[in-house]
């Protein structure tokens, strides 16, 4: 079998053994044992492949890096095993990779990494995106989900800031600096810039930041309320809501902010665009049925319908980048007042529930991959909003280390292999 | 009722309106003060028309001095200020009647002090989705301009802002907290 096809269907079982450190030193050590750490938990955060549990991993005599005994493996029941060496030399930290298939004998994948050892994570996630791709998919471990903070707050203006962190929410770095407030974060599809709403101008507007060169153009001008960007997918165009002519409609305009055009005519609130995969469709928000309700578009404006039929109040629609999985996810409130995540089906209008009982959540947003989604909630009233990530099923729900204060407003950023 | 509170606003306005005259200044535009008392919604057909009937009103040495109201709103937090919040129902931007109320005094002020200038901030409380209260915060700030200029105040001198949920009075979470938090507000500038 080649080589490309032993990963592709996402049933082997995985060995992921500890890393065998090069030198004996305790920088060395320390770099493997996060290596193995990270590593095993990017691959399981994909779930896409299956893996001997950990505990059968010492039932059988030490893993040789050099030459794998494959029957003991075969034994555990591994069918892919990847063994990773490191060593830290002078504040560099060099990665060797093997992944072999235990039945086959073959190399799958033989690597070699180098660079500044301050981070020793990021080895884990390159090796993990490797992977991914030798089986044909998006991995996900080098995405970055862009969020808001109020940790920066002073006094009582109550000033959100945008962050920027590893989509395992490790490394949250800072982005805005004008302690204004700056919420809907929104990546442009080659993750070199973000659009965002601040109110650093006394009204909320579009803006986009160039993130790597650190500057930042006012799209919208004061010209009407304007927020909730959305870049389209080849990046060329931007969709936003305003009230520039007089009533919140859906605007487009060039990625510049030039060429502004209104594309709903309702006399009701049209809100939250977001671009279908082609970019020939937009989702939005309007009340023009009494309450906010999720309709589809076409990218002109045309061809207005209704999507959401269940529940009385539904908001925030994100379409799954991936053309595998036709569906959008969107926030929907409940009998109790509370919100949660549901995704409906475009083809058979299924609804199903992505969180259920974790108090309030909201504004969800796919990742690159289309196979887990990242929303905000907070457990109960005075707690705190915290950054969740879910796979698409609902499964896995779990609650990143995104760091102090009420994270929320989180944009899942784009695959690293377009940057 | 409403006839009755509706007759009250035209003697308001018509007070406004004579102490806008009662001095050096241009006469004021009682039509337009009238006009938009008779546009907006709740008013009568034949609700009276204010007319500059009478001097005998507040002189400009008060307005001078309730003028000095401006330094209430705190720069820093852009609360408190001479022009009382507004509060809506829970989801609806549409003006109770305490709103209209409250919004015909403001007229009035803004009729009594033509320098100033209101940025209307159009609030929602935090139960719901940051984009649609966005949109609704919107709706109620233009709800409260459309109103005052509805009353004869000049478009020129009223902005709009939509806070949404992003910037709530009372950060509790009760009921009380919510209803407070569902407001425009008024910030007066020069």
């Amino acid at each position: 079998m080649p080589t490309i096809e032993i990963l592709a269907g996402g049933q082997q079982r995985f060995a992921v053994p500890e890393c065998v450190p090069r030198r004996g030193d305790e920088a060395s050590r320390e770099a493997c044992r996060t290596l193995t750490q990270v590593l095993r938990r990017d691959l399981a955060f994909e779930n896409f492949f299956r893996f001997v549990p950990e505990n059968l991993l010492s039932a059988i005599p030490p893993l040789d890096p050099e030459s794998p005994n494959y029957a003991d493996w075969q034994g555990i029941g591994a069918n892919v095993l990847v063994v990773t060496r490191a060593q830290v030399t002078g504040g560099e930290l060099t990665v060797e990779a093997t992944v072999h298939a235990v039945d086959s004998r073959q190399t799958i994948l033989s690597k070699r990494y180098s660079g500044r050892a301050e981070n020793p994570r990021i080895f884990a996630h390159q090796l993990s995106d490797e992977i991914m791709a030798a089986a044909q998919q998006k991995g996900v471990a080098r995405t970055k989900i862009a969020f808001v903070s109020d940790r920066d707050q002073q006094g009582p203006r109550r000033s959100k800031e945008l962050y920027i962190m590893d989509y395992d929410g490790f490394n949250p770095r800072r982005v805005t600096v004008n302690r204004s407030i700056n919420i809907l974060p929104a990546w442009s599809p080659d993750g070199r810039s973000l659009a965002y709403v601040s109110y650093r101008q006394g009204q909320p507007d579009v803006f986009v930041a160039s993130i790597f060169e650190a500057r930042s153009t006012n799209l919208t001008e004061g010209r009407g309320q304007a927020f909730a960007p959305a870049f389209s997918p080849d990046g060329r165009r931007i969709a936003y809501a305003s009230s520039r002519g007089g009533n919140m409609d859906i605007w487009v305009a060039s990625a510049d902010g030039t060429g502004a055009r209104k594309i709903t005519t309702s006399a009701a609130l049209d809100t939250a665009p977001a671009w279908s995969p082609t970019g020939q469709e937009i989702v939005f928000t309007s009340d023009r049925s009494g309450t906010p309700q999720i309709y589809l578009m076409d990218a002109e404006g045309l061809n207005v319908r209704r999507l959401s039929s269940v529940g009385n109040y539904n908001d925030a629609p994100a379409w799954n980048p991936s053309r595998q999985y036709s569906e959008i996810a969107y926030t929907s409130r409940l009998e109790g007042g509370t919100f949660d995540i549901a995704v409906v089906d475009l083809a058979s209008r299924q609804v199903r529930q992505i969180t259920q009982g974790r108090g309030s959540c909201e504004y969800p947003s796919w990742a690159p991959s289309g196979r887990h989604l990242v929303f905000a909630c907070r457990r109960a009233r005075g707690g705190t909003w915290q950054i969740t990530v879910a796979d698409r099923d609902g499964r896995n729900v779990q609650t990143l280390p995104a760091g102090a204060g009420n994270n929320a407003y989180p944009d899942w950023g784009p695959s690293a292999e377009v940057r | 009722m409403t006839l009755r509170r509706h007759a009250v606003v035209a003697v308001l306005l018509c007070l406004g309106v004579a102490a806008g005259c009662g001095g050096k200044k241009r006469p004021p535009n009682v039509a337009t003060g009238g006009g938009g008392a008779q546009g907006a919604r709740t008013t009568p057909s034949d609700a009276p028309l204010p007319v500059d009937s009478g001097p005998d009103v507040a002189p400009f040495d008060a307005d001078a001095t309730r003028s000095e109201d401006f330094s209430i709103t705190d720069p820093a937090t852009l609360e408190g200020g001479p022009l009382e919040d507004i509060l809506f129902e829970y989801d609806l931007a549409t003006l109770t009647d305490r709103a209209r109320a409250i919004l015909e005094k403001h007229a009035l002020w803004l009729q009594n002090h033509r320098a100033a200038k209101v940025t209307v901030e159009g609030h929602c409380d935090e139960r719901g989705t940051a984009e649609y209260n966005l949109a609704l915060g919107d709706q109620r700030a233009r709800a409260a301009r459309d109103y005052l200029t509805s009353l004869g105040v000049a478009a020129e001198r009223l902005s709009t802002v939509s806070y949404g949920k992003e910037r709530p009075l009372d950060p509790l979470n009760s009921e009380a907290a919510y209803s407070r938090n569902r407001r425009a507000h008024f910030v007066v500038s020069r």
